[in-house]
């Protein structure tokens, strides 16, 4: 079981190599606003994976996740000010993001039950009012305004949203592969039972929150360059924090490419709608995510592959699916 | 210090008392139906603005006194909440928590944006009650007053309820043990919808009482939400006295921290609340470990 999946060939790493072959050489043909829009998509699906990684993988529900792109925002803001380079304000965006999920995972994961959905239910909400509140570091509700002179071109932000999007969703397809996925997996089905085969529960939902913390951190430092301003409305933005869930639910909760499927579709529909409604467009998010969660709880990916995706791992290493 | 005065000490601890009446009647909606159906309603909250809206528009359209229309809007909200049970809950109490927290977060999200698009992102208020009662050198205002008591009869009207009748003798007996009260011939799912039409009555009145002590928009219910939930853990999640005794802690404490340090550490007093339980004694002040 410890080397479950491993020598196996990866399933999707070719329609993966078209997709990442196609994004790299996709700024050559596209203009500005193309390009804008994939690089939103690429941070939308680095938060999905991200969200997937923790509520996805171990049933945890998050609902708070986008407080971590909001602090990564910030960070990542505040150091390019202090005219550090791009890629450092990046790495301490993710940095300090992560530093905050370890007290916070090492409270609420402990318990089991919904202790944890509730705590992260206002976090979002508390960072929001913490920006806006800390005006000697944050500017409050007037934002930080980063001058183009600090930043990089469009071209390597577009990049670092596709690293980070590509980042992510291999992350996935290797934790999904491993031992460690397994026992996330293993948390989700049945935590009691888990814990009673010597998986370390609390270590590993700690582990996996840090890491799905983490992303979210780098994306909101990616972000804030791509926007050139930030206020505590745009880094703690309600309506992120539920696309995010949507996205994951919608393409299929707990699998490698419902995540991106997801993101990309929500992308689209969000081009469509935002602008003109926003009201409209959260409460159609709100009517989709009913209707996956009620009728379609394994999202597209499970329309698409039903068979082969309800228990892949027991098929291939011959066990006996469970009754 | 001027503010270690008996009269404006007792004036805070009758304000927190007041104050926390009405979350304790909000959150014990919310453990009413965690406790028989295990499902945490992330759209209690929201149930509580429809109580207020509905308060605003009968008072801005109709002038009519926010007490007189609760009469109208509670029964209204009850047979809401039962028939809500009956369409989308009931399919999800058997699965997950994942599940039903989900669905319920989904509904939050339709309701609130439904929210803003009638009524747009404006504060809203009903000012049909002014004024306050002066009883020698404490004065409290007279909406918040009625607010307050109006709060702890209903939510001693239901507990009676729940104690000493036969129905809600069965109420409970579903939340301690739903298969052994389905064979002692308890029909679970007529109780389970009783219940959700209870709390979700209990937070339209909660909403009627917000509406002429607060101002209000659709995004309002977070706060109370995050609020209902630290009462719930501090006082046990599942056990309705506890939740009685939370909220009014809650309220007592945020009205003394709010006046000796400030209000944003009033407002944040929840949260710490919150984690300060969740350190020392996870499954609440008055809750049993539960698997």
């Amino acid at each position: 079981m410890a080397s479950s999946g491993n020598g196996r060939p990866i399933r999707g790493i070719w329609p993966g190599a078209l997709l990442l072959l196609l994004a790299l050489l996709a700024p050559l043909a596209l203009n500005q606003y193309y390009q804008s829009f994939l690089l939103q998509v690429f941070i939308a699906i680095a938060l999905a994976q991200a969200w997937n990684l923790i509520s996805g993988m171990t049933g945890y529900v998050s609902f708070g996740h986008a407080a971590f792109f909001g602090v990564g925002a910030y960070v990542g803001a505040l150091f390019l000010t202090w005219g550090v380079p791009w890629w450092f304000a990046v790495f301490s965006g993710a940095a300090i993001a992560a530093l905050l999920a370890v007290p916070l995972g090492m409270l609420t994961l402990r318990l089991r039950g919904p202790y944890f959905a509730i705590a992260m239910l206002g976090l979002n909400e508390v960072g929001r009012i913490m920006a806006t509140l800390w005006v000697s570091v944050t500017g409050g509700g007037s934002g930080i305004t980063l001058s183009p002179k600090l930043l990089p071109s469009l071209g390597v932000e577009y990049f670092s949203a596709l690293v980070l999007a590509f980042g992510a969703t291999l992350l996935v397809a290797r934790i999904y592969r491993s031992r460690f996925g397994l026992e996330l997996r293993a948390i989700r089905e049945d935590e009691e039972a888990a814990e009673m085969m010597g998986v370390n529960t609390t270590l590993n939902k700690v582990i996996v929150f840090v890491l799905s913390a983490l992303i979210p951190g780098a994306v909101g430092a990616v972000y804030a360059m791509y926007t050139t301003y930030i206020d505590p409305d745009s880094a703690f933005a309600g309506a992120r924090n539920i696309e995010m869930i949507v996205m994951v639910l919608f393409g299929g909760s707990g699998t490698v490419w419902g995540p991106l499927i997801g993101a990309g579709l929500i992308m689209i529909m969000r081009e469509m709608l935002w602008a003109q409604f926003p009201a409209a467009h959260l409460a159609l998010l709100g009517v989709l995510l009913l209707v996956v969660v009620l009728y379609l709880p394994g999202g597209v990916v499970s329309l698409a592959r039903r068979q082969r995706y309800l228990r892949p791992d027991a098929r291939k290493s011959g066990e006996a699916p469970p009754p | 210090m001027e503010l270690l005065q008996p009269d404006i000490l007792l004036q805070l601890l009758i304000g927190g008392l007041l104050a926390g009446a009405l979350y304790a009647l909000l959150a014990c909606g919310l453990n009413l139906v965690f406790g028989v159906m295990r499902v945490i309603n992330l759209a209690h909250a929201e149930l509580m603005l429809i109580g207020a809206f509905a308060t605003w528009v009968l008072y801005n359209f109709f002038g009519l006194n926010p007490l007189v229309s609760a009469l109208f809007i509670v029964p209204a909200v009850f047979v809401l909440g039962y028939y809500f049970q009956r369409v989308l809950i009931e399919r999800v109490v058997d699965r997950p928590m994942l599940t039903s927290l989900l669905a319920t977060y989904a509904v939050s999200i339709i309701l609130i944006n439904i929210g803003l698009l009638v009524f747009s992102a404006d504060f809203r208020s009903v000012p049909a009650l002014q004024g306050s009662f002066v009883f020698g050198n404490i004065a409290i205002s007279e909406p918040r007053t009625i607010a307050g008591v109006v709060s702890v009869a209903l939510t001693v009207g239901v507990y009676q309820f729940l104690e000493r009748t036969r129905l809600g003798k069965a109420v409970r007996a579903v939340s301690e043990h739903a298969q052994v009260a389905g064979i002692c011939g308890i029909d679970v799912r007529q109780i389970r919808m009783l219940a959700f039409g209870l709390a979700s009555a209990m937070a339209a009145a909660a909403g009627v009482m917000l509406s002429i002590i607060y101002s209000f928009w659709p995004g309002s219910g977070v706060d109370f939400i995050q609020k209902c939930f630290a009462i719930i853990i501090i006082g046990g999640m599942g056990n309705f006295v506890g939740a009685l005794y939370g909220g009014i802690l809650l309220g007592v404490v945020e009205s003394f921290v709010g006046a000796f340090i400030s209000t944003q550490w009033g407002e944040a007093m929840a949260y710490l609340l919150l984690v300060t339980v969740l350190l020392i004694r996870p499954t609440g002040l008055k809750g049993a470990p539960r698997g």
